[in-house]
């Protein structure tokens, strides 16, 4: 059996889980997609407020910020369903020991921490993130070639990466600080600042989210293959910082994982 | 040099490890100093420590808390680079070994679960069937089993936050054997369980290793744990290896004894309790006195009819206990210890 059915089985056993986990509990469910749906509606109401006093937000019109906001919503949806759940977790994991249970299990540690709890039901809000893109790319009134859509299917994979591959750094931290369970509050305060398209932010700020804290390339770029912006060039370039915060948060968990000294011992 | 057919499950040699702890001095003044100036002080966790196991043997490691037992089994399984030293463990090198080391044992800790909180263990099973790519065919097999073993019946369909300390421990198990390992480290699995469940569990281990074959090395600091498991036993204390061997020896060798603890209801004196026994501790209205094993039950009758008692019980002597009789070790010797240890900061 090779690495990769091997690990595919595994995940499929986790997707079992969790279903039969969260079957008890569709309350939750009920909740968390009202909340979703008020959270949508009024940052869509407040970006309608920006477009009082402007007509355009950094060169962007209206529907193309809210074609923005939905694929904010559905990476947010991304990080409730498999990040927050999943390596969020790891701190913990590492204060109580719990991680030595995974470490001697014969699957990849990275992974397992990564995909072990998914929150099935926070993916509507990638649905409906996505839903709300597609309703705002119909007000744009553009017509879409097939290299876009593809285009967009590739940059948002690559934000998926780019969002993954942060709390991967920022979570691996744990090994050295132990307690750093606010560093996922930091993460969704710095997110916030994705909500808008980020010529929409002064040089310093946009070079900070370009290059240091690569949030730039999880909504803008997806939302510019949308609305027309995004040239070949930078397409190649977006998957390219995919791959890179993939390898480099990869190795770091090398690094950090040679350090793990287990609580208690 | 003997050639054996096979190799050994477990060699461990000259392993070492060396922590690098903070200290820091009580208070927020210190906690302010060691945030500003870190100092570190090193603790040898396990010092120089050698030993093998053949293959279906199960030997115990016993020592008191903090003695260095956890930290070997962990640098065994993989889980910490030893300091110094080397080991191999069903034919790998445990830090090198990758998942095909991992394939073959089984490390099961008594303070940690590994059990789902919400779902049944065999929702555990099922996930663990999948992550050690065991066939169905051999999975129904083992399962019923364990079943059978560990006497679970309809336990595994309950969620596991309705199960007992026991009852848990007992699927923990099983779910630690469904890969059928070959080496299996237990860490305290009888730690807090009741009577009955640890003599499940005690049971279940030896008539486990007999079918299969499988070597056991379990650490506990209870005796009963020992004498029903293992023939051999490696006692620790301090990261040092004090005793690798028979346990019936390691018995002759503590002169056999059984503590006798009394709550007494009248006032007697000291000298008057001489007569039963070594006083191995006097505050009244509790003493603890310590008998030869042999004279124990004639003793504590002695002792009822003849004084006017409220409370007694004979316990096997703790293991902290059974290190200082077989070993002369002192409560001095434990603090200078200390001292010297404390002396050797190192940079961080």
């Amino acid at each position: 059996m090779t690495r990769f059915t091997r690990a595919m089985i595994v995940l499929r056993a986790f997707w079992q889980l969790n279903w039969l986990e969260e079957l008890q509990y569709r309350g939750n469910f009920v909740a968390s997609l009202l909340g979703t749906i008020f959270w949508l509606v009024m940052a869509m109401l407040t970006v309608s407020l920006f477009f009082r006093h402007t007509p355009q937000l950094g060169g962007w019109g209206y529907w193309d910020v809210v074609v923005l906001l939905g694929i904010f919503n559905a990476l947010a949806g991304v990080v409730e369903t498999v990040l927050r759940p999943g390596i969020g977790h790891l701190p913990t994991d590492v204060r109580s020991g719990a991680l030595d249970l995974v470490l001697v299990r014969p699957v990849d540690a990275q992974f397992y921490v990564s995909f072990r709890r998914l929150d099935v039901w926070r993916l509507a809000d990638v649905m409906l993130g996505l839903a709300v893109s597609g309703y705002a790319f119909v007000q744009t009134g553009r017509a879409i070639s097939a290299w876009e859509l593809l285009a967009f299917a590739v940059t948002f994979a690559v934000a998926i990466a780019v969002v993954y591959a942060i709390w991967v750094t920022l979570m691996s931290l744990a090994f050295w600080f132990v307690a750093v369970e606010n560093m996922a509050a930091l993460f969704d305060a710095v997110f916030e600042a994705a909500r808008y398209p980020v010529s929409a932010y002064p040089g310093a700020l946009r070079f900070l989210f370009v290059y240091l804290i690569p949030i730039a390339w999880t909504t803008t770029i997806p939302a510019s293959a949308l609305t027309g912006r995004l040239n070949p060039a930078l397409a190649t370039w977006a998957a390219a910082v995919g791959v890179a915060a993939l390898g480099a948060s990869r190795v770091l968990w090398r690094v950090a994982l040679k350090r793990y000294t287990s609580a208690g011992g | 040099m003997h050639l054996s057919p096979m190799p050994s499950a477990i060699v461990a040699t000259e392993l070492s490890k060396t922590y690098d702890v903070k200290v820091r001095d009580p208070g927020i003044k210190g906690a302010l100093a060691a945030l500003a100036r870190p100092r570190y002080r090193q603790v040898r966790a396990v010092d120089n420590v050698s030993f093998s196991i053949e293959r279906g043997d199960a030997v115990a490691f016993l020592g008191p808390n903090g003695a260095g037992k956890t930290t070997t089994l962990k640098m065994l399984t993989g889980l910490l680079f030893p300091t110094a030293g080397k080991a191999q463990v069903a034919g790998y090198d445990p830090w090198s070994g990758g998942n095909p080391f991992r394939q073959r044992i089984a490390f099961v800790l008594g303070n940690k679960q590994q059990l789902l909180w919400d779902l049944p263990p065999e929702e555990t099973f099922r996930l663990n069937r999948a992550i050690y790519g065991v066939s169905l065919a051999d999975y129904t097999t083992r399962r019923a089993e364990l079943v059978e073993l560990l006497l679970l019946g309809d336990l595994i369909d309950k969620p596991v936050r309705q199960l007992s300390l026991g009852e848990r421990m007992k699927c923990e198990l099983a779910a630690a054997l469904l890969h059928q390992p070959e080496v299996l480290f237990l860490d305290e699995p009888t730690l807090g369980l009741d009577l009955e469940a640890q003599q499940t569990i005690r049971t279940f281990l030896g008539e486990y290793r007999r079918r299969h074959g499988a070597t056991i090395l379990l650490t506990s600091h209870y005796m009963a744990d020992v004498t029903a498991l293992a023939s051999r036993v490696l006692i620790i204390n301090r990261g040092r290896l004090l005793y690798d061997g028979e346990l019936s020896e390691l018995v002759a060798r503590i002169a056999p004894i059984k503590r006798i603890e009394l709550v007494l209801s009248e006032t007697v004196s000291r000298a008057r309790l001489e007569e039963y026994g070594t006083v191995a501790h006097y505050a009244p209205p509790r003493a603890t006195l310590e008998v030869p094993r042999e004279t124990a039950t004639a003793a504590s009758t002695r002792l009822l009819t003849d004084l006017d008692v409220a409370d007694l019980s004979i316990q096997d002597p703790p293991i902290e206990e059974v290190i200082r009789i077989a070993f002369g070790e002192t409560e001095q010797d434990a603090e200078e210890d200390t001292v010297r240890t404390d002396v050797q900061r190192a940079p961080p």
